[in-house]
């Protein structure tokens, strides 16, 4: 598969030589770094704020002066604090929405490709997610589970990115599920859970790593989305999407109030993009829902 | 384009008899949608019934009496058992009935005014991504590893993983702020429409942008899935220029992909435009939705997802129906 959409079309123009493996370990690196950097910078944010999120220290709007180096948002707050501090949860619930959809994925994937009966029943069920646009799922869900704030996005996020993503999983377990060890094991007597976890988990890892990338980039956006329409983190917290919906009103007066969150979301998102599209095993086929 | 061909026009002699079994598959993989579209409905029915929380709830005014909240839960139907309250919301669909929101009006009315101007910006972004997609995809696909192939790649990925709001907020600034080139708000004339059609610049390229990165990676891959069989192989060994080679020979076999992700892109366009037009101030079905989640009002919300999943059904179908088409000339 990946052969194939790697070779493009050989005769038009041959595609140059594969870096070796150490070579494509060192450009991994390199890709991660700005994520893992500002990763680490969202975490320390709160550390690292100038002023409290909650007061004003100038007036609405202000532009930038000394004390606020990137003016005061609709309520006079300090925007450079606010943006310190709004990192850390998003990115925490974004984990959390990677993590859980990758480890039932893994599970639910692993089984599809080792049990090809059970596997067409994913199939259906994925076909079956694919209807519902994720942000209106997730609008309804946490429309009709009041209170539930992030954890009904997070659990909304969860069930409607796992059929896509196990989808992925069995794609690239059913190859190895057809191998000649994997046989000889199932044929030795080998009990399901060792097949799972001692053949063929270890042979998906960079697929893995670059699903939890990937799904961390569509926690991102989920959650952001969630937060703009005011379904997650509630108006007082410094919320990086919850500013830009806040603050766009006065874009005007000041555009940093709004610019500021929506370049970090911008930077998280490309970031943790490059670093999981580099961590993928060769050129990735592109998530084609078919 | 999806509409199945006339017996006898351009097939092969012998036509009417290779179309029949075409037909039957056809109708197989309607009956398939159709099956998907009512486990979904009953998904989403199921969900919104078995979570805490309903509608007679979610819109009671402070300080209303339990009795408040009851006599609206019964006027709502909340109190019929759930089999029956979806057969009978089921039944209305057909008749275009959406079923009631939480303040007692029809979906249906509450749509009707704003729907047609998402309809419009749904429909240019749509041709927009689609349009974009084939030319980016098709332009880096003749470059396989090339410059241009890697850029486009890495700025298609970029730009599906930004929220439509990020790239709102990035427009805005470029284009209205800076510039003032473009109004940053849309403005509503006596007809309900856009004023004028500059305010649709915006929230078009808003929407459309992240559904281009989307539908450019599906359209590289599918061509280059195309670009190794045989046929292509053979072209290019005749020495066909290569823009013909892209749009005769490997565009066909892939126009099955290429619609699938367009049908998805329809869904995520809808999702887009609850956040694209509450920014704009664009007065369609999504800013209706917005205002929607602000009054918790959960059966206006149920029913456009609902008919959301519709939409995708049929395009989906549309989609089936092509790579049927398109497999049968190849057999």
């Amino acid at each position: 598969m990946t052969d194939a959409t790697r070779a493009g079309i050989p005769r038009l123009k041959p595609p140059p030589a594969k870096a070796g493996g150490a070579g494509r370990r060192g450009r991994v690196l390199v890709r991660a770094v700005p994520a893992l950097l500002l990763v680490l910078l969202a975490l320390a944010g709160p550390l690292l704020a100038p002023h409290a999120i909650d007061r004003p220290v100038t007036f609405p709007y202000a532009g930038t002066d000394g004390d606020a180096v990137l003016g005061g948002d609709q309520l006079g707050r300090d925007v450079l604090s606010r943006v310190l501090t709004g990192g850390a949860p998003l990115i925490a619930t974004a984990s959390a929405i990677a993590l859980a959809v990758t480890a039932i994925a893994t599970v639910l994937g692993i089984l599809a490709a080792l049990r090809p009966a059970l596997g067409r029943w994913i199939e259906r069920v994925a076909d079956l997610a694919i209807l519902l646009p994720a942000v209106l799922g997730i609008m309804l869900v946490a429309l009709a589970w009041p209170g539930g704030g992030r954890l009904a996005v997070g659990a909304a996020a969860t069930v409607l990115g796992v059929p896509y993503a196990v989808r992925l999983v069995a794609a690239a377990a059913a190859p190895i599920a057809g191998t000649g060890y994997v046989e000889v094991a199932a044929a030795g007597g080998e009990r399901l859970w060792y097949l799972m976890v001692r053949e063929v988990l270890p042979n998906l890892r960079s697929t893995l790593l670059a699903l939890f990338g990937l799904r961390f980039v569509e926690g991102v956006y989920v959650v952001s989305v969630a937060a703009f329409l005011q379904l997650g983190p509630q108006p007082p917290e410094a919320d990086w999407a919850l500013m830009i919906r806040e603050n766009a009103a006065g874009i005007t007066l000041n555009p940093w109030a709004v610019a500021a969150p929506c370049l970090a979301i911008g930077l998280l998102a490309v970031s943790v993009n490059l670093a999981a599209e580099a961590l993928a095993p060769a050129r990735p086929t592109p998530e084609t829902p078919l | 384009m999806t509409t199945p061909r006339p017996a006898g026009a351009g097939a092969p002699p012998g036509g009417p008899a290779r179309i029949l079994p075409g037909a039957g598959r056809a109708a197989r993989l309607a009956a398939r949608r159709l099956g998907l579209l009512v486990a979904l409905l009953a998904a989403v029915f199921a969900a919104v019934e078995l979570l805490p929380g309903d509608a007679a709830g979610a819109t009671a005014e402070r300080g209303e009496s339990a009795a408040g909240v009851a006599a609206r839960r019964a006027a709502l139907g909340l109190d019929r058992p759930l089999a029956q309250r979806f057969w009978d919301w089921m039944t209305g669909l057909p008749a275009g009935d959406l079923g009631t929101t939480a303040r007692g009006q029809h979906v249906t009315d509450v749509l009707a005014g704003p729907f047609p101007n998402t309809l419009l910006l749904g429909v240019l972004a749509l041709a927009l991504s689609t349009t974009g997609a084939l030319a980016l995809g098709g332009w880096a696909v003749l470059r396989p590893g090339g410059r241009v192939d890697r850029v486009i790649e890495a700025v298609a990925t970029v730009a599906f993983a930004l929220p439509e709001f990020v790239v709102s907020v990035a427009l805005l600034l470029l284009l209205s702020q800076w510039t003032g080139w473009l109004p940053a708000v849309t403005l509503t004339g006596a007809d309900g429409a856009p004023e004028s059609w500059d305010m649709l610049v915006l929230p078009l390229l808003a929407l459309a942008i992240p559904q281009i990165g989307w539908n450019t990676r599906i359209v590289r891959g599918a061509l280059a899935d195309q670009a190794g069989l045989p046929h292509v192989q053979a072209s290019v060994l005749d020495g066909l220029p290569r823009r013909r080679i892209l749009v005769h020979h490997m565009l066909p076999g892939a126009m099955p992909a290429v619609a699938t992700g367009i049908a998805t892109s329809a869904g995520m366009l809808l999702g887009g435009a609850v956040v694209v037009e509450t920014l704009f101030n664009y007065p369609g079905v999504g800013a209706v939705l917005a205002g929607a989640i602000a009054d918790r009002d959960t059966p206006l919300v149920a029913g456009v997802v609902m008919a959301a999943g519709t939409a995708v059904s049929l395009l989906l179908l549309l989609a089936d129906l092509i790579r049927t088409i398109t497999l049968g000339e190849r057999r």
